[in-house]
């Protein structure tokens, strides 16, 4: 069954922009519109206007109060100047790069094990899901307990096993870092989908493997992580829009330091917004990034027609 | 028939939901005052029920304020209350702090604004040139100017209009133990205001003998990190002569030799403990989000610290046995006068307020020979009314000499661009401490970053 099967024959609205609907349509359709209609008017209201300003407001000089002043692509070039700019651009970049593969195989790793056909393992679904639950501010606070450099586990157990402690997040080369392994605690959240992945993949073709002699590892290899790439690409998708915001972890633990190392992008972009009034640079910034995001989803599209399978067959 | 009846259903629901779609549009901007008067994340501190009859006042303050100060304004607002029936003062806790003020900006343009907000004194000219303020020259009797200190006033006058009135004020001092420094061997006598001012080489001698570190190398106390609580690049700028702003050229002038000096100073502290173990021995001892009664200095981690006069209160609430005295900040030369600078906050009225008469009635008290009195009595901070400072029996007995220091103290200069060049050196100073930039070439991009936002406003009056 094909998406077109759907298409009204008499509709050709591709063709001539002009509804020819008979009266049982044009009723179906008002019925459509009349019960979607608070998500339209919300749509528009609360996404279109707002994006539309940004967009106007990126050209030119606003406080956030009185009239803006056009600038044309003055804010454009300021960026193009501006180290800060660049600086949390490259940090932005650290933390998705390394956040997102990194959470790919944590969620991969808490899914199978979710998966295990044990009978205690509602329990074992609860406590991997539970840090997910936590809202990251709350997660923030405890990591700042947990990265202590004289007083937290992660420094115990690191001096326990012989290693140097680390300073995780005052010093410039780890505090970045820190924030990715923080951000690997809401792994469960995706692990959950990636559990549905699994659960969707035909027992029978294991059976099969295993009796052509297939061990666990070529199992895996061969039957589950293809059969996993379309949740695996939605995961990267959802992952990379996400990691580009990265705000709220700098913003409690770190303040963008130490010397600058965790300010990301869309904390800079608050700081300019909301400490030092200056909105259309700010939205010049959105722009940015929303464009920085959409070439580099499509980017992973295009690359993953070559490791995404989508056909059983 | 049937088709008739399917009709009008979709002609009632039609009407119906859009209907509904508007209603519940409408229901997100309305709600009553009193739910307004508390956005996302606020806390009702007093106020809130009460006479209806009375004008709400919603008064609006950043929860960087401590327990000890926050309640001594409580207890102003509920005096002021007690005493004027006709208005009722909510006042409200919110997020933010002394250049984050996104709560009160989102909520101004959002039309919920409050109708008085506490500010830092130093942003009120940036505020003002972003159009968050009311000028409240309108309500402000002759002659008023002089009864505040000068440069209080003029931290509040932006384009020769006032935007505020002056709350309170401080000076900043070197807070010591004499306890720990007693058991590194240094007589703490020598610190005591009564024996003159002592030099920056002296200060890094005994700083030096406090320092102690375990096996592996890392401090476990320190004689002092100059850097830490009040120790800005304001403090050690203007104990090194700095000059942070010029007025007849419009620029601000963070590579004037003496703030150099003073990103020297850290420069070199930190070259010399060692910037990462001195990093880590701040990040263990002062956290994020430290309370006070974890205070390094409280705790016994530092022996010595340059903190805000009003520090002492909080000593008495959680320390009050501590063995410790307060004495002028080092200079940099034997025989030189003293430094120190002053801050302080200040009351505004935002655009948008609905009730700016009643408002300004409260500031009156508040900012007033009442208000102050109380807040100086209880925080230890100190008046910005010139003539409670000859009220002796309001200051605690060591905060009398430093009450002395006021009138050769500094101030920030007020710019419309005072929070981002309060940021910008604070990352200054962040890179210089870790060793990570020289602080010539530190204090260079400062001005590079800052200086062409403020030409907009330039030529410039301040104050």
């Amino acid at each position: 069954m094909s998406a077109s099967e759907y298409v009204p024959a008499r509709s050709g609205l591709a063709k001539r922009f002009r509804l020819n609907l008979s009266r049982k349509e044009r009723r179906n359709l008002l019925l459509g519109l009349a019960f979607i209609s608070p998500w339209i008017f919300g749509f528009l209201a609360f996404m279109v206007y707002p994006i539309y300003v940004s967009l106007r407001l990126s050209f030119s000089r606003y406080s956030g109060f009185g009239e803006p002043i056009w600038i044309g692509l003055e804010n454009y070039r300021t960026l193009l100047g501006d180290g800060l700019f660049w600086q949390s651009l490259y940090n932005t970049l650290y933390y998705t790069a390394l956040a997102v593969p990194m959470g790919v195989v944590a969620s991969m790793i808490i899914a199978l094990a979710m998966n295990q056909p044990v009978r205690e393992v509602s329990i074992y679904r609860t406590i991997l899901y539970l840090p997910s639950v936590l809202p990251i501010f709350a997660l923030a606070f405890i990591f700042v307990w947990l990265m202590n450099p004289r007083y937290g586990l992660l420094n115990f157990i690191l001096v326990q096993l012989g290693l140097p402690s680390i300073n995780w997040l005052g010093d410039p080369a780890w505090a970045k870092f820190s924030i990715v392994l923080l951000a690997q605690l809401g792994a469960g959240q995706v692990a959950l989908i990636y559990l549905a992945g699994l659960r969707a993949i035909p027992r029978d073709l294991y059976d099969a493997a295993k009796l052509d002699g297939a061990g666990v590892w070529r199992q895996f290899w061969h039957i589950t992580l293809p059969l996993m790439t379309p949740v695996i690409l939605y995961s990267v998708i959802l992952g990379l829009t996400l990691g580009l915001q990265v705000f709220v972890q700098a913003y409690i633990m770190t303040e963008g330091g130490p010397n600058n190392s965790t300010l990301f992008y869309v904390y800079y972009l608050y700081q300019n917004g909301f400490q030092y009034s200056q909105m259309g640079y700010a939205s010049a910034m959105a722009w940015v990034l929303f464009v920085i995001s959409l070439i580099l989803a499509m980017l992973v599209f295009r690359w993953s027609r070559r490791w995404v399978h989508y056909e059983l067959s | 028939m049937m088709r008739e009846v399917r009709g009008n259903i979709l002609w009632i629901v039609l009407p119906a939901m859009l209907a509904m779609t508007l209603l519940l549009v409408a229901c997100g901007g309305g709600g009553d005052r009193g739910e307004e008067a508390v956005p996302e994340g606020g806390e009702v501190l007093t106020g809130g029920e009460g006479d209806p009859d009375a004008e709400e006042v919603v008064f609006w303050i950043p929860s960087i304020f401590n327990e000890v100060d926050t309640e001594s304004i409580t207890g102003i607002v509920e005096s002021f209350n007690e005493e004027n029936p006709d208005i009722r003062v909510t006042m409200v806790r919110v997020p933010g702090d002394e250049t984050d003020t996104a709560k009160l900006m989102t909520a101004v343009r959002g039309g919920v604004g409050p109708d008085v907000y506490l500010l830092d004194r130093f942003t009120v000219a940036q505020r003002a040139a972003d159009g968050v303020l009311q000028d409240l020259g309108g309500f402000m009797e002759e002659g008023l100017a002089d009864q505040y200190l000068e440069f209080a006033w003029s931290e509040v006058m932006f384009d020769g209009r006032p935007y505020a009135l002056p709350f309170d004020t401080d000076v900043r001092a070197l807070f010591y133990r004499k306890d720990l420094l007693e058991e590194a061997g240094v007589d703490p006598a020598e610190l005591d205001p009564g024996n003159g001012l002592i030099t920056i080489e002296r200060l890094n001698e005994i700083a030096a003998r406090v320092d102690e570190t375990d096996n592996s190398g890392a401090y476990t106390r320190m004689g002092m990190v100059p850097w830490i609580d009040q120790g800005w690049h304001y403090t050690w700028g203007f104990v090194y002569g700095g000059e942070f702003f010029d007025p007849q050229s419009c620029e601000v002038t963070p590579t004037h030799p003496g703030v150099v000096e003073g990103f020297r100073f850290m420069y070199d502290w930190a070259e010399e403990k060692d910037p990462a173990r001195v990093q880590a021995f701040v990040d263990t001892y002062v956290p994020p989000d430290n309370p006070p009664s974890q205070h390094p200095l409280i705790t016994g981690r530092v022996a010595m610290m340059v903190g805000v006069d009003a520090f002492i209160s909080l000593i008495d609430r959680y320390a009050p046995d501590l063995d410790y005295g307060i004495t002028y900040i080092p200079v940099p030369e034997e025989g030189q006068e003293p430094a120190t600078w002053s801050g302080g906050w200040a009351l505004v009225i935002p655009e948008g307020a609905e009730q700016p008469e009643a408002a300004y009635r409260f500031m009156e008290y508040m900012a007033g020979e009442e208000g102050q009195r109380v807040y100086v009595r209880e925080t230890q901070h100190l008046p910005t009314l010139e003539r409670l400072l000859d009220e002796d029996e309001i200051y605690a007995e060591s905060h009398i000499f430093l009450k002395e220091l006021l009138p050769i103290s500094n101030n920030r200069p007020p710019l419309p661009v005072g929070a981002q060049y309060w940021d910008e050196l604070t990352a200054a100073q962040e890179a210089v401490t870790l060793n990570r930039q020289h602080p010539e070439a530190a204090l260079e991009s400062v001005a590079n970053r800052v200086q062409p936002r403020l030409e907009q406003f330039c030529p410039l009056e301040v104050g």
